[in-house]
């Protein structure tokens, strides 16, 4: 085979949306990342936490936009900010605990001390060695361009030319949360478990809608009878794709299936009734569900991403972030939530569920990383690293379906759809130079064959 | 404390020797991979944790570790542990095939407590793995580790362990502390 690597990898040619191959250098490239910081993470509305995480003033959350070191922190006038943790003089980091309850960010380098909302409060040495020669309302710590939360879910955006969170997230990336939160009042149940994977971050969220993978990657958890080979390889799969590549894809029920369960879970308090294995079926069933989540959503066991890393488990009871950290590295951050309303051994099912399932010692995700960062690995050898991801399944072989209330659907078997939406969309964010020319060119939500 | 206030320095020998062995008996059941034989140690009523530690002010630091009945990387009953070794069992379980290769160190073994037939011990522990050709892993902490006399005989009825990490820095935890 003739080896040819071109220094500069033109841009066009990353995903071929025609035939579904992806270059895999996409998974280790340097210069590819540095954009990606830029033109993605810099650019897009990034889940940065749940408001029950700061709940009074002075609260805070450390998160990361890109590479970008943020303090999500609630303010003295309750105002939740997105402050970047570096400080104006030197640039140290100004928090160092990844969360808890601060008066003030004293930077503990020279002690420039900034108020909760990033205002530069105090110098020390501002008149002896300033000569009271600063100009402090201009030091005080950078804002995230723009913050914004969503049925709680605080976003932030470094790119003040980003449209707002709602419209950002269209009907898709609302129904992801909605996912989550028409579950009632919920709250995010103490500790985030953080770990590393040796992956590039989009490999990550590729296989997030992955159901092609489950009945082989996670055999021995199926064998060990924790879930069913039916739960884990559902043949009724429903996608749906949004603007700016947001999409959920997955498990969905039918329509006889959905009423169905309306009738087995009508009248029960759906949280508690419900067995583990059940909740997800449960809780979707309520009519606060489908007016919520509308007439095709209500149906969808899948799991939404919201672009570019927040995925959202299937029965909205966690959602993962997928950090990178350089092309080779990606950091998985999982956050749980429980209704405020549960029964403490509901809420006790729920946490259980949690550890067993995700996590990096949960029964699935045990054996996720290993296939990611070794994918990540074929994307540098010479060889290996020019043969193209395939990304074929399903394709032209389905339809989007438009339903009257305005959602849209895909209802067909296993499939890729989920991830070429998310490969385009990417492509598309990496060749616009601006919100403007995203605005301008971004394929609209597909219609008609896909 | 009482119990162990009132023995004399002998029997406090002969005490911390058979803990020891019960101790070291049971990494290396881990380590050749005996999980079968490990379990079989365990009592029904075994709790096995590992909270979720934070960075945290030292003013904040009572929140370093994530309580009981909050997120945790672990929190096993016995059903949940005889899960994980079936699953290891499977065949298929590819995140130990081809195996990991560990080495359980234990270390610093105090006895601290004596209730009945309960005897508390605290513990370092350095658990060494590797995979594959270069994957290597190393988690460092201490355990609360509740040990059971039956019929003559240690069984482990809880094992709390804390690791010296925050962010885990392994692509997963697919084996046993
Ligand atoms: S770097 Fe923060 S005070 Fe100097
Ligand atoms: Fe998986």
């Amino acid at each position: 085979m003739p080896v040819s690597a071109p220094d500069v990898i033109a841009r066009e040619s990353w995903f071929d949306v025609d035939t579904g191959q992806l270059d895999r250098r996409i998974f280790s490239d340097q210069q590819i990342y540095q954009e990606e910081l830029k033109k993605i993470f810099a650019r897009a509305w990034n889940f940065m936490c749940h408001e029950s995480q700061i709940p009074d003033p002075g609260s805070f959350f450390l998160n990361r936009i890109g590479e970008d070191h943020v303090i999500v922190v609630r303010d003295r006038k309750n105002q939740v900010q997105v402050l970047l943790n570096s400080c104006a003089h030197r640039g140290n980091t100004v928090c160092r605990a990844e969360q808890g309850k601060t008066r003030s960010f004293f930077c503990s380098y020279h002690g420039w001390n900034y108020d909760l909302d990033g205002k530069l409060l105090a110098i020390p040495g501002e008149k002896d060695f300033y000569r009271n020669d600063v100009d402090k309302e201009a030091l005080g710590l950078t804002k995230a361009a723009q913050v914004s939360s969503y049925k709680g879910f605080v976003f932030a955006t470094l790119d003040a030319a980003a449209p707002p969170l709602e419209e950002y997230l269209g009907w898709v990336g609302r129904l992801g949360i909605d996912s989550i939160a028409a579950r009632g009042e919920i709250e995010v149940v103490d500790g985030i478990q953080k770990n590393r994977v040796r992956c590039n971050w989009k490999l990550a969220v590729d296989n997030l809608f992955d159901w092609y993978h489950p009945k082989v990657t996670h055999g021995s958890a199926i064998r060990t009878g924790v879930m069913s080979e039916a739960d884990m390889y559902p043949m009724n799969q429903m996608v749906m794709l949004g603007e700016y590549g947001h999409a959920i894809g997955g498990p969905g029920v039918s329509e006889e299936k959905q009423a169905q369960l309306e009738e087995k879970f009508h009248g029960k308090n759906q949280s508690d009734s419900a067995d583990r294995r059940d909740y997800h079926n449960a809780w979707k069933t309520s009519h606060k569900a489908r007016e919520i989540l509308g007439p095709v959503g209500v149906r969808s066991r899948g799991h939404p991403n919201i672009f570019p890393n927040l995925w959202i488990t299937l029965g909205g009871t966690q959602a993962c972030l997928r950090i990178p950290c350089g092309p080779l590295e990606t950091e998985l951050w999982w956050f749980t939530f429980a209704e405020k309303s549960m029964s403490p051994a509901a809420r006790r099912d729920l946490i259980q569920a949690a550890t067993h399932f995700f996590g990096p010692a949960g029964l699935l995700e045990q054996d996720d990383g290993e296939n990611w960062s070794h994918s990540t690995r074929a994307s540098i050898g010479t060889v290996t690293g020019n043969r193209p991801v395939q990304l074929t399944m399903g394709q032209g072989h389905d339809e989007v379906k438009l339903d009257p209330s305005g959602q849209s659907s895909i209802e067909t078997v296993v499939n890729e759809h989920a991830q070429r939406w998310t490969y385009r969309s990417w492509q598309e964010w990496m060749k616009a130079d601006s919100w403007e020319a995203l605005i301008e060119n971004h394929s609209p939500a597909p219609s008609g064959v896909i | 404390m009482a119990v162990l206030d009132e023995m004399c320095i002998q029997e406090k020998m002969l005490l911390q020797h058979e803990v020891e062995q019960f101790l070291y008996h049971e990494a290396r059941l881990l380590d050749e991979r005996k999980f079968d034989d490990w379990l079989a140690l365990l009592t029904d009523d075994i709790h096995y944790w590992m909270p979720i530690r934070r960075t945290t002010t030292a003013r904040e630091i009572d929140d370093e570790f994530t309580k009981p009945g909050a997120m945790a990387f672990f929190d096993d009953d016995k059903k949940y542990l005889e899960i994980r070794v079936k699953k290891m069992a499977a065949g298929n379980a590819w995140s130990e095939d081809p195996p990991s290769r560990t080495r359980h160190f234990v270390t610093n073994i105090r006895i601290v407590d004596i209730q009945g037939d309960d005897i508390t011990i605290e513990a370092n522990f350095h658990l060494y793995r590797t995979r594959l050709d270069s994957d290597e892993d190393s988690w460092i902490g201490h355990r609360k580790d509740v040990l059971r006399r039956i019929d003559g005989n240690f069984m482990l009825a809880c094992r709390h362990i804390f690791l010296e990490q925050t962010l885990i820095m392994s692509q997963n935890m697919s084996n046993l502390f």
